[in-house]
């Protein structure tokens, strides 16, 4: 039995983008973020995790810059952008409106038609 | 946009740090995982499979970085262009046809492109060149097409008296004599009115121009510099304003110098002196026939060409009310032309630079064809190979990309080749005598055409690339993979292709050809035309003696007389003579004579003639028969009997089967008194004065220099010497008479015929280049398209050889084929060349649009061509094993 949900298309973005709001991050601390953020409930594919990532500094959306990570080695560290944290906004929003409609939706009952 | 556009550009121009940082990050993130599987117990080798295999195929997710940075389809070209120098390389032999059709084609049509470029395309380097019109008398039906202008024509338009034109000025273009004693040279010069560089906007970089005051006798000793002649002979002193230079003798006060590069047309002067004139010669009688001069002038902002004829047209008009000779000037058809300067500068040579680059056109078509061609026939063996790609997921995209960039290679490194023989085609050119051209002295090789030739290559690769790619995608993958291999069966659409590019090839051929021989063949019937005097053993050369030095008729017939004494004591020297102006020496300046008693029937307008003035034994030397009466003798020259010698044109127009012996005429436009008459005493033939191909029977008028004097004059002497040997003594004689005059122009009377020629014979000679050039393309083409039906058809042939075909019955098939498309191809280009022959009529000299001997001539080197090409595969047909054919693949 899987403990971890799949992850719904398109929102891997976003969960990105909200692990690079709390803190700057490498890649691997994304990965780490998310399961930590999510409670262990999501856990992503790790092959997409970088297209990702060099998706959205292509977009604009991140910032990369190499510094030094705990542990003392050279690593890629994530920050969000201006234009980045206008995303996570629009795209918290977006997802809000959707989780509700989808909820109310799903809990409808037979004499409420 | 923006942000990724950055984005993408960093990553292609840091490619290598890209894919370092990229690898290093992917590294420790799998590093990192594996460490904290080891800490929660994995095993380490345990941990490091894990990590490995959770992370998924490491090459495939930094294909999947790469694309996310918009890097996959440079990759991809990258891939390509790999793939296709490794094609390239495989096959030499079509990688170097290919090269050197596309270096030719593009180099040719570079090499032409640059002259038309530079004589027809460039602007005039002055500013709002486009305003810029030049203006000449026209009296169309007195046989005298372009008159210049006339100094009253200056007087009564300049100063905004007429409203189109903002700046108007004259100039005439001479000789002087410049320097001192001992180190004379003949300059070509220049005389121009003040306004004359303020109409072309050109301001000189020190100094000033010409003023008002300076137009005046006597107050014009003044000369303008231009930079070039400035560097030369003074050193690029600012301080040589202010000294003097002298010319033909006297001292003349330096007052500018011109910006660098200044060069006003064709002109070679690098002096330029004020056009003084009287009084007398700006009057109004002087309107018509009086001292000509060229003019131009800059058009008023907003002013077309059209508006500023109809001024001049009405202004004409009313000045020619008064004008009591005004009838027969409008009887002659007299209207004053204005035209665009560049374009009537250059309108004689037009169409024949247009037609040589349709020539090279054609030959880049037939060069393109056989590459299309070419390349078609390696598709059809590549397109198992491009099936099987196809079937395992090549998009069409990419497979029509891939075309591209292996076509894109090939036209680029054609184009880079194609440079090179350009530079070498405008040597050439120049070796052809396109230095000659009106604004050939500008044709060079530069950034311009390097920026065509990149936009040549591009627009090839896209060009031939699309039929091959379209070949490509509209076969089926299955039926690919099943009709050109064991079946051996062809795709019909793909040969239809290929043939008909052939046959189109033969057509462009053909016309190529068949206009060549047109040009050749009116050549040649120039050549034939007779010039009306004796070219070989014939030397001349110019001298002008200056007016300071020699002020009078008698001091200059004693010049004449010790020249022509000096050249008859040389040995090997038959006879010898002075004229004011040689055939074919350029000078086509045609000027009245009045038969006495003769009015011309109403309408018939005066007709201008060309005038001689002659002395010594001219018409011996330079070998003009007489044909009734006498020629001058010695004592012609000192009495004052008015003798005069015409050409049988002239007699024939005003005396028609009449002897012209003891006829009157009067020098000049109207009757005169008797005592000013000359009579003719004798006729003689008529000469080719303005080119052999002039068939307009102008008639001449021979005088004596007593009665008709001469700024310039050419010594022409017969000897039994070649000319070039002559030429030399020449020199000596007019240098021992006189060390400051110098002789320019020296020239056999061979050369100045070869040289009238060059017009006709370059065109001609690259036409037969070009020809050359799309034969040997087309037996490339025919030669490859059989070549290829042969291999193709190799099971279907050893099949027939095994059932008891003869070799000739093979051989015929293929024959049959180059055969076949030569006909097609023959009969449109027939067509074609009829078409392109009666557009060039009136470049060509008796000579209709396919005369039988073209017709045939043509037909029969194209058969041969086609036919060699034909054989050698046809031959390799009979030579096939059935038992190999058979058992193949």
């Amino acid at each position: 039995l899987r403990k971890t949900a799949d992850l719904l298309p398109g929102t891997l973005d976003m969960l990105i983008l909200k692990a690079v709001s709390l803190t700057p991050l490498h890649g691997y601390g994304v990965l780490l973020r998310i399961r930590q953020i999510s409670g262990n409930a999501l856990d992503i594919p790790q092959g997409s995790l970088y297209p990702a990532l060099y998706r959205l500094e292509h977009q604009g959306l991140l910032a990369a810059e190499w510094g030094e990570s705990e542990n003392n080695r050279r690593a890629k560290f994530y920050t969000l952008t201006a234009s980045g944290r206008r995303r996570l906004r629009e795209e918290t929003a977006s997802w809000n409106r959707l989780a509700s409609a989808i909820g109310a939706a799903l809990k409808t009952a037979p004499d409420q038609v | 946009m923006l942000t990724r556009l950055r984005s993408l550009l960093r990553a292609l121009t840091g490619r290598r740090r890209f894919e370092e940082g990229m690898a290093a990050e992917l590294r420790s993130h799998i590093e990192q995982y594996t460490q904290d599987l080891v800490r929660d117990g994995l095993p380490p080798a345990e941990a490091a499979r894990r990590a490995r295999l959770e992370f998924g195929n490491l090459d495939s997710v930094k294909d999947d970085c790469r694309e996310a940075r918009g890097l996959r389809p440079f990759d991809t070209v990258q891939q390509d262009l790999r793939y296709a120098v490794r094609l390239l390389r495989k096959t030499p032999g079509f990688t170097v046809t290919a090269l050197a059709t596309l270096a030719l084609c593009l180099g040719a049509n570079l090499t032409i492109f640059a002259v038309i470029d530079s004589v027809l395309l460039r602007s005039l380097p002055f500013p709002e060149a486009d305003r810029l019109v030049s203006l000449y008398n026209t009296y169309p039906r007195a046989g005298v097409p372009n008159d210049g202008v006339s100094l009253t024509n200056y007087y009564e338009r300049r100063n905004g008296q007429v409203a189109a034109f903002s700046w108007l000025a004259i100039y005439k273009e001479g000789r002087a004599v410049i320097g001192e004693a001992g180190a004379t040279e003949q300059e070509p010069v220049t005389r121009v009115s003040p306004e004359f560089f303020s109409t072309l906007a050109v301001r000189p970089s020190l100094g000033r121009a010409f003023t008002e005051d300076e137009t005046t006798y006597g107050r014009s000793r003044v000369v303008i510099l231009t930079d070039a002649y400035w560097r030369q002979h003074f050193n690029a002193d600012p301080s040589a304003l202010g000294r003097t230079l002298r010319v033909d003798g006297n001292p003349f006060l330096i007052v500018g110098v011109l910006p660098p590069g200044f060069r006003f047309l064709s002109s070679p002067s690098r002096l330029y002196f004020p056009l003084a004139s009287s009084p007398e010669q700006r009057a109004p009688e002087r309107r018509h026939w009086g001292d000509q001069a060229e003019m131009i002038a800059r058009l008023a902002p907003d002013v077309t060409v059209a508006a500023a004829q109809e001024q001049v047209d009405a202004q004409n008009t009313a000045l020619e009310k008064t004008n009591p000779r005004g009838k027969a000037m409008a009887d002659a058809g007299f209207r004053s032309m204005v035209v665009p300067l560049h374009r009537s500068h250059v309108a004689a040579v037009r169409p024949t630079l247009l037609l040589i680059q349709v020539g090279v056109l054609f030959l880049l078509l037939i060069g393109i064809v056989n590459l299309v061609n070419l390349l078609l026939i390696r598709a059809s063996a590549r397109l198992r190979e491009l099936a099987i790609r196809q079937a395992m997921g090549a998009s069409r995209r990419h497979v029509a990309s891939s075309v591209m960039v292996e076509t894109s290679v090939l036209t680029a490194m054609g184009a880079a080749l194609g440079l090179a023989v350009g530079a070498v085609g405008i040597r050439l050119l120049l070796a052809l005598g396109a230095d000659r051209l009106p604004l050939g002295a500008q044709i060079a090789f530069d950034g311009r055409l390097a920026l065509v030739a990149l936009a040549a290559a591009f627009a090839l690769g896209v060009a031939i690339a699309t039929p091959i790619a379209w070949y490509n995608l509209r076969t089926n993958v299955s039926t690919a993979l099943y009709t050109e291999s064991r079946s051996g069966t062809l795709s019909r659409a793909a040969q239809r292709l290929r043939h008909g590019f052939v046959v189109a090839q033969i057509a462009l051929a053909f016309v190529v050809l068949a206009d060549a021989g047109l040009l050749a063949l009116s050549l040649k019937q120039v050549m034939a035309v007779s010039p009306g005097f004796r070219t070989d053993h014939v030397s001349s050369g110019r001298i002008s003696p200056p007016y300071s030095r020699y002020p009078n008729d008698k001091v200059r017939l004693d010049l004449i007389d010790r020249m022509l004494e000096a050249i008859h004591r040389q040995p090997g020297v038959i006879t010898a003579g002075v004229t004011s102006n040689v055939p074919l020496s350029g000078n086509t300046v045609k000027s009245a004579a009045t038969v006495k008693g003769y009015s011309p029937p109403a309408g018939v307008p005066p007709h201008g003639h060309y005038s001689y003035s002659v002395t010594g034994d001219y018409f011996g030397a330079a070998g003009i028969p007489l044909r009734e009466g006498r020629l001058f003798t010695p004592d012609d020259a000192r009495r004052p009997e008015r003798v005069c010698i015409v050409d049988e044109d002239f007699a024939r127009r005003y005396w028609p089967g009449r002897t012209a012996i003891g006829q009157r005429l009067f020098m000049g436009a109207s009757q005169d008194t008797d005592d000013k008459a000359f009579t003719v005493v004798g006729v003689v033939g008529a000469v080719k004065q303005a080119g052999l191909a002039d068939q307009e029977q102008q008639g001449a008028v021979y005088y004596t220099f007593r009665y008709r004097g001469a700024d310039e004059m050419f010594l022409v002497a017969r000897t039994a010497l070649p000319p070039d040997e002559f030429a030399a003594t020449l020199r000596r004689i007019v240098r021992q008479i006189d060390p400051e005059l110098p002789l320019s122009d020296v020239q056999s009377m061979d050369t100045r015929v070869a040289e009238s020629l060059v017009t006709r014979r370059s065109p001609a000679v690259l036409a037969g280049l070009f020809a050359a050039v799309a034969l040997l393309l087309t037996a490339i083409g025919t030669y490859g398209v059989l070549s290829y039906a042969v291999a193709q058809r190799r099971r279907e042939i050893g099949l027939r050889i095994a059932l008891g075909a003869r070799p000739d019955q093979v051989r015929a098939q293929f024959v049959g084929l180059g055969l076949r498309l030569l006909a097609a191809g023959g009969t449109l280009g027939l067509a074609a060349a009829w078409l392109t022959g009666r557009a060039m009529q009136t470049m060509l000299f008796r000579v209709p649009p396919l005369p039988w001997a073209i017709l045939v001539g043509t037909t029969v080197i194209m058969l041969v061509v086609s036919l060699a090409a034909s054989l050698w595969p046809s031959y390799r047909a009979t030579r096939i094993s059935p038992m190999q054919a058979l058992n193949d693949q």
